[in-house]
């Protein structure tokens, strides 16, 4: 077995706090949207326990914004420049997970703290960390005092498409944190990935040890 | 001495002046003949002795005396010519005086009403009947009889005097001027004492010119006047005491009643007395023409030229003669709305508001406080609760900021009422309003922006407007370059329930109450569209509007987190989540029913590495 220190510390706090919002965001976010359905807490609760995470969130990140940039890390979220290598491996890894994974071929990604996301990996976290998680913010932001941000509100189009926008993003990260939740329990063994974010070094079996 | 009415009265003056004529007639008996010519000679004797001694004496006694002796003539004359100015008054009217003009005896009438029989001697001798003998007009009266006349009251006094007024004047006379005779002929006619005065009367010329028009007008009209207009009994008596005390103490009359002067008077030509009060209020705008000009701006002017003759007019609110410096309206008691507006006005009377004023709170809000006096509108209160609520609770915005997140949000969709009248049924107004200024639209304004689409915005159909109907309003706005959109505001569904504001502790502040699907006040939602004569029409929408993907943009700036979800997003909500959890769930499930292929191939290899 090999270790790789994958996470460095900063990565798998940001990692930690970040998924713990976003449990609790979901959760609020559903007592918010759907008061007439589920009763747990009361809507201002929800609204002021939503308010405290949004900006636990914000501020997060920004954490990884600067770390990354900072650390010149950003790269791993960057797709190869050349189409056929970036679309290549796109399909690669869409086969082995549609494929090649049923058959017990080997993944043709392999993580290094340079290259830590595969193709598609690298296409889902930029479009998340850099379109979907600060349109949710920004979003979240305006509503948070519409009054401040009554010209922004009127620019995106009113509160209705706010809300909405910020609904279906809400609806994606729910979706997506079930695909995400799965995946991570596809390393070598069920916990090796998760176990890798909470100690940073992820295990890998020596090269062609699992042939 | 005489007895009138059981006093004794003294007579004396002209009667007792006999017996100086009597002691004059008996001197001139007792002289005789001889002793006049004794007299003759001693007057002879003593001449000269006299002229001598007593010449000087008198001339100088008769310079002195010269100046007096002058004096005592002036005098003479000038009582002389007083006398003769008091030759026009009767022998009869002297003796009638002897009595009448010194005791203040006093008459009793049959109703206890009492009347001075004093008569002012010079009043009597100004008045155009100081020619007159008294009997001329106390016709039951002479020098020989003087019988105690029996009235029943004061007023029958002065009916039966009054008819010996006929005695000169003549019916061709009386019934020359019109309103003379319409004076006259009515069945309660005044006899004619109220008007023109008893013993006092003078020559109309005179007084006309010496009184001002008020006090002319009110001679007649301070006393019990009335008239009837169609049948409906018009009183034309004027409380001058008020009328002093008013505002306008110190107009004339003549100036609000323009035709009417001290040379003029003419015939009521009104069909009724609500059509005089209305023609009369025109004058109003003479001196005061910016509040005649917000009035008819108002609500009220517009019902009144729809025909509405109930809608209220100057004098309906500050009254005709007693105009008061403000509004009659400051007490609770006598506020002029409640005449027309009585539910309203119970309402108001159950409200904070009303409360505080009935404990005496001077600063507690009146109707004008809320709806403007003059350019009074209605459900002004749910459109602009800023201005007439935060008007004076100017801490309201930072009150609710305390305690409510997105407060300036809430105030601003939220009408004021839709929290502090607990008990109320809600609605959702969807108006049309200017962009900038977010002032509603007019109707007029608005069937021009939607040209034919408005017939199908306010046609009635049992489920209300539908969304899609909402999507092509928004659009026709859009295309008519109105610069106008729908705002929704939360408000009242009966405008009446919103002046039964409560006690602050009561309103509505749990955030369940709105921001859930079930709600129920967004039960219902309506379209509202202000008519020309100022009221809201209400056109029903179906609430499923405020759910729906159309209204999006259309209701862009009205919303309630989980009050009113847009239902497309939750259906696709539940497909992303379905699809989130079951893209692991057919992966797992695929990797399982795949694992004798991997296994077998496992196999293969091992085989294909032991043989190597």
């Amino acid at each position: 077995m090999k270790k790789i220190y994958l996470h460095p510390l900063p990565v798998r706090i940001w990692h930690w706090i970040n998924a713990l919002s976003f449990l609790i965001l979901i959760f609020t976010g559903l007592q918010i949207r759907y008061r007439d359905i589920m009763q747990v807490t009361s809507f201002r609760t929800a609204v002021d326990i939503h308010n405290v995470f949004g900006f636990v969130l914000l501020f997060n990140f920004f954490i990884w914004l600067v770390y990354y940039l900072v650390s010149g890390k950003i790269k791993v979220y960057i797709p190869d420049f050349s189409f056929k290598v970036f679309v290549g491996g796109c399909i690669r890894q869409a086969r082995y997970y549609g494929y090649g994974i049923f058959i017990g071929e080997e993944n043709p990604h392999h993580c290094t703290p340079e290259n830590k996301f595969n193709p598609m990996q690298q296409v889902a976290y930029l479009n998340i960390m850099a379109v979907f998680i600060p349109l949710q913010l920004v979003t979240g932001i305006l509503m948070w005092d519409m009054k401040k941000y009554a010209y922004w509100i009127g620019l995106a189009g009113g509160i209705r498409i706010v809300d909405s926008v910020h609904v279906l993003l809400f609806l994606f990260f729910t979706s997506f944190l079930f695909v995400h939740i799965y995946l991570a329990t596809l390393g070598h063994t069920t916990f090796a990935h998760i176990k890798a974010m909470v100690t940073g070094f992820e295990e890998e079996p020596e090269h062609g040890h699992s042939h | 001495m005489v007895r009138l009415n059981g006093e004794q009265v003294v007579l004396n003056g002209a009667y007792q002046g006999w017996t100086l004529d009597e002691d004059f007639a008996a001197a001139q008996d007792r002289s005789s003949e001889g002793d006049s010519r004794a007299m003759f000679r001693m007057f002879r004797k003593i001449l000269p002795a006299g002229i001598f001694l007593l010449g000087p004496v008198s001339a100088l006694l008769f310079v002195c005396l010269l100046p007096l002796i002058s004096l005592l003539m002036v005098l003479t004359l000038l009582t002389k010519v007083a006398l003769a100015s008091e030759s026009t008054e009767s022998e009869e009217a002297v003796i009638c005086m002897g009595c009448h003009s010194g005791q203040d005896a006093v008459k009793t009438f049959g109703n206890k009403e009492t009347v001075s029989l004093k008569i002012d001697k010079s009043h009597f001798k100004g008045s155009v009947h100081s020619f007159l003998s008294c009997t001329g007009c106390h016709s039951s009266v002479s020098l020989d009889k003087h019988p105690s006349a029996q009235y029943t009251s004061r007023r029958d006094l002065a009916a039966r005097i009054s008819l010996s007024c006929k005695g000169c004047h003549s019916d061709e006379q009386l019934m020359a001027k019109p309103l003379h005779r319409q004076a006259i002929t009515r069945s309660n006619a005044p006899p004619c004492s109220d008007c023109h005065g008893s013993h006092a009367i003078r020559k109309a010329s005179g007084w006309k010119e010496a009184s001002n028009t008020s006090q002319y007008c009110l001679t007649c009209h301070k006393k019990d006047l009335s008239t009837s207009v169609n049948g409906e009994t018009l009183s034309l008596t004027i409380d001058e005491a008020a009328l002093r005390h008013s505002v306008h103490g110190g107009q004339e009359c003549s100036q609000c009643h323009e035709e009417y002067s001290v040379k003029s008077h003419p015939l009521n030509k009104f069909k009724s007395k609500r059509e005089l009060s209305i023609s009369l209020s025109g004058i109003c705008r003479q001196c005061h023409a910016a509040k005649y000009a917000q009035h008819q701006g108002s609500i009220h002017t517009t019902l009144l030229q729809r025909g509405n003759t109930k809608a209220p007019v100057c004098t309906d609110c500050h009254g005709a003669h007693a105009v008061g410096p403000k509004a009659l309206g400051v007490t609770l008691s006598g506020a002029p709305c409640r005449k027309c507006h009585e539910s309203t006005f119970e309402a108001y009377k159950s409200s904070v508001h009303g409360k505080a004023k009935m404990n005496g709170k001077t600063s507690a809000p009146i109707c004008s406080s809320c709806h403007p006096a003059h350019e009074v509108k209605p459900a002004l209160a749910s459109r602009s609760p800023r201005t007439t609520c935060i008007g004076c609770h100017k801490e309201v915005a930072a009150l609710h900021r305390e305690w409510l997140p997105n407060a300036d949000m809430h105030l601003e969709a939220i009408a004021c009422t839709a929290c502090h009248v607990p008990d109320a049924e809600r609605t959702v107004y969807l108006r049309v309003t200017d962009n900038k200024s977010g002032v509603s639209v007019l109707k007029s304004a608005l069937k021009e922006f939607l040209g034919p689409g408005y017939e199908k915005l306010t046609s009635a159909r049992p489920d209300g407007l539908e969304a899609q109907q909402l999507w092509d309003v928004y659009q026709q706005l859009g295309e008519s370059r109105s610069q106008a959109g729908l705002t929704g505001t939360l408000g009242l569904q009966d405008c009446n329930a919103s002046h039964r504001l409560a006690s602050k502790k009561w309103a509505v502040r749990q955030c369940d109450n709105c921001h859930d699907a079930n709600s129920k006040f967004f039960k219902t939602v309506a379209m509202a569209v202000i008519s020309p004569d100022g009221h809201e029409e209400h056109y029903l929408v179906n609430r499923s509007v405020l759910g729906s993907v159309f209204t999006l943009l259309p209701i862009h700036q009205f919303y309630a987190l989980g009050g009113t979800r847009i239902r497309l997003l939750d259906i696709l909500g539940i497909a992303m989540v379905f699809g989130g959890v079951s893209l692991p769930v057919m992966h797992i499930l695929l990797r399982l029913l795949s694992i004798p292929i991997r296994e077998a191939r496992r196999m293969n290899r091992l085989r294909k590495g032991g043989r190597r």
